[in-house]
């Protein structure tokens, strides 16, 4: 559809199937240069989401894993007291301790910012992090620019990096956070996408296998009561394990027989509960 | 250019700000925006921040740039399926002579109009909204005009499927299990869950506290002292009681017990009980309540901090909860009233809430529900209702 700035729009990746909509959403955030909000259950691919346009448009990727603790300062640079103490005491590295600068180390904000190229800057699983991080970060984002307290700095962004932030829905956002991003929700594949997905990571895939598997996949999604639902990266692991394993025969699914549930189901409750589920089926 | 389409998004309750409005005019002066399809996914992705309004957007969507009947479920919903019954009708008149209970030749005699007057008709006979009934139109119903009966020859009506041109996808409503108004999923309890949480510190003492430590070392004149803290922990006790007997609760307590289970890891401490109708004497720990009887007095002896969560349609007899042995169970003559127990239930436990799984507006139509709403503030067992508990629970 669109055309961004630098003559690229993102079209897809190599181990990546993208939905046209998401394609259309991911273009208009990155030519408003806003952030993108993905939301969805775990497993509906938010963060290979951002390795796929990382890959397709050639971009370094930067990776910020949030965690719960973090301080918004963390993400953007650190000020690296002890070696400056270090060098005090010991001066034998060869940098200049009067000069603060010397020990400031860039956090991955301010990696993003200061990189030669535009990059990809993925912020994960922002909903960890309390508001006050949020908040924060959204002034930063919508500046472009942050303050290094220390040297009494302010360091702008050289390429306006391309941001996808990452939420599962633990918290909700604040409202103004939500309004400075662009907003989609991811949800669960459908049958049909899911076997272009399982193509894309198995071009030589039985056919047989594939459908057999996909339907049994979706079959045990729908048992009551699984407090942890199995996602894609479960459906693909156990493909790999049912086409490895050379006794397996596709029909054995149909019959309602499954190996290996052990990868689908990782929780001892769900196990049971589904393993049940199952024997029973192949009772009647 | 399309202020119109943006206000009605604001009536119907989409959080939509000015601000991103004028953003989406950005979009459009750039010349991103080129299709329909394409105004559809920038509109959404850049006006509405949550899945929850998915569904009312699309709706909207539909009414704007295709004169859909206007976002009023009822509305929407019967014209949906009129269309798909006619749809049918045509198709295969003999099926439907039978769904419909009628003759064929009786209703060959119906016009195209008639036939939807009389559908409409019988959606009018119900003064509520009906799931899994055998008369009138609803959901999972033996009835045989409704979304996805049972009746023997029963037809579907809704839910065909449609090419993809934006309009139509908005008409699909794909979002709808995500709006405020939808069943309650495991995701969608869970993450109402998550905020009933207090943090209280617990631990060793093996955290710095930074401020307090420059704090004490001025105080001491530049002699090192060094704080320490405890790490917070969530040490939330959580007493849920669940109603268990009677079939209008069974849809519920599963997806209630196993989402408290889900969140057990949080808590310090949670207790499952179950009981019939209304509490006596007596709460049960196993679902059959036979087993394992406690006493109510040894409940009441609990931490009073303890937050109590009882879920339960709180309908029954009015002397099930008035008289003294009201009981319907010969074994539970505590000889108090119920309303007594859960009066002291109340009075212990100062963060307690009713969770009811009926509609809110049907509440005033059954006596006991109002007289347990006097002693336990009650709130819908939905994600609204749901959050509003967890507020409740959570006051200081």
């Amino acid at each position: 559809m669109v055309a961004i700035e630098n003559g690229s729009s993102f079209t897809g990746a190599t181990r990546y199937v993208l939905d046209e909509e998401l394609a259309n959403i991911v273009n208009i955030s990155m030519a408003l240069e806003m952030p993108l909000l993905l939301k969805g259950e775990p497993g509906t691919g938010k963060t290979m989401l951002a390795h796929a346009i990382a890959e397709n448009l050639q971009m370094p990727l930067i990776v910020l894993n949030v965690k719960s603790s973090m301080k918004l300062v963390d993400a953007l640079y650190q000020y690296d007291t002890l070696t400056r103490l270090n060098d005090s005491r010991f001066s034998d590295s060869g940098r200049d301790v009067s000069n603060i600068e010397e020990y400031i180390r860039m956090g991955k904000i301010g990696q993003a910012f200061t990189a030669e190229k535009r990059t990809v800057l993925l912020i994960d699983e922002i909903d960890k992090a309390d508001t006050d991080f949020q908040d924060d970060m959204l002034d930063v984002l919508d500046q472009m620019e942050f303050d290094i307290i220390e040297i009494d700095k302010t360091k702008a962004a050289r390429n306006r990096p391309v941001i996808i932030i990452t939420s599962n829905a633990k918290k909700d956002l604040s409202d103004p956070f939500l309004g400075r991003c662009n907003f989609h929700h991811i949800a669960f594949p459908d049958p049909k996408m899911m076997r272009k997905i399982i193509r894309v990571h198995f071009p030589s895939l039985d056919t047989d296998l594939m459908e057999n598997a996909i339907e049994t996949f979706y079959g045990l999604r729908d048992v009551d009561a699984i407090e942890k639902r199995p996602a894609t990266r479960e459906l693909i692991n156990w493909i790999r394990a049912l086409d490895a394993d050379p006794d397996f025969k596709p029909k054995k699914l149909v019959k309602g027989k499954v190996p290996f549930l052990g990868v689908l189901f990782k929780k001892s409750q769900d196990y049971g509960r589904v393993l049940q589920h199952t024997e029973r089926r192949r009772l009647f | 250019m399309f202020i119109e389409f943006f206000y009605k998004l604001k009536e119907t309750g989409v959080p939509v700000s000015p601000t991103s409005f004028l953003t989406l005019h950005r979009a459009l002066n750039q010349g991103l925006v080129t299709s329909l399809n394409d105004f559809y996914t920038s509109a959404r992705s850049i006006l509405v921040k949550s899945e929850r309004y998915f569904d009312l957007f699309d709706q909207v969507f539909a009414h704007h740039f295709k004169g859909a009947e206007m976002p009023d479920y009822e509305g929407f919903e019967v014209d949906e399926m009129a269309r798909a019954m006619l749809e049918a009708w045509l198709k295969d008149p003999k099926s439907m002579a039978d769904a419909l209970d009628m003759d064929e030749e009786q209703l060959k005699k119906l016009s195209p109009e008639e036939l939807i007057e009389y559908f409409k008709e019988r959606l009018k006979d119900q003064d509520e909204e009906h799931h899994g009934g055998s008369k009138w139109i609803g959901t999972g119903g033996t009835s045989p005009v409704g979304h996805s009966g049972f009746h023997p020859g029963g037809m579907r009506v809704g839910g065909i499927s449609r090419n993809k041109s934006a309009v139509k996808v908005a008409m699909d409503r794909r979002y709808k299990d995500y709006s405020l108004s939808g069943p309650l999923t495991q995701a969608m309890m869970g993450e109402a869950l998550k905020r009933l949480r207090n943090m209280i510190p617990s631990g060793p003492k093996d955290r710095v506290n930074i401020d307090e430590t420059i704090y004490q070392t001025m105080r001491n004149g530049g002699e090192i002292e060094i704080i320490f803290d405890r790490d917070l922990k969530d040490r939330l006790k959580v007493i849920i009681a669940i109603d268990n007997g009677g079939w209008s609760m069974d849809p519920y307590v599963q997806v209630v017990q196993t989402l408290f289970d889900y969140t057990r890891a949080q808590f310090k401490e949670l207790k499952t009980y179950f009981f019939h109708n209304t509490i006596y004497g007596t709460l049960w720990k196993d679902a059959a309540r036979y087993k394992q009887p406690v006493k109510l007095d040894e409940i009441v002896r609990s931490d009073s901090e303890t937050r109590l969560v009882i879920l339960g349609d709180a309908s029954m007899a009015p002397y099930e909860l008035m008289a003294a042995d009201g009981s319907i169970h010969l074994e539970e003559r505590s000889g108090t009233r119920s309303i007594d127990c859960l009066q002291s239930l109340a009075d212990t436990f100062a963060h307690s809430v009713w969770l009811n799984p009926i509609q809110t507006n049907m509440w005033q139509y059954t006596q006991t529900i109002n007289t347990i709403r006097s002693v336990f503030p009650m709130f819908e067992l939905s994600i609204d209702g749901l959050e509003k508990a967890i507020t409740q629970l959570m006051l200081k």
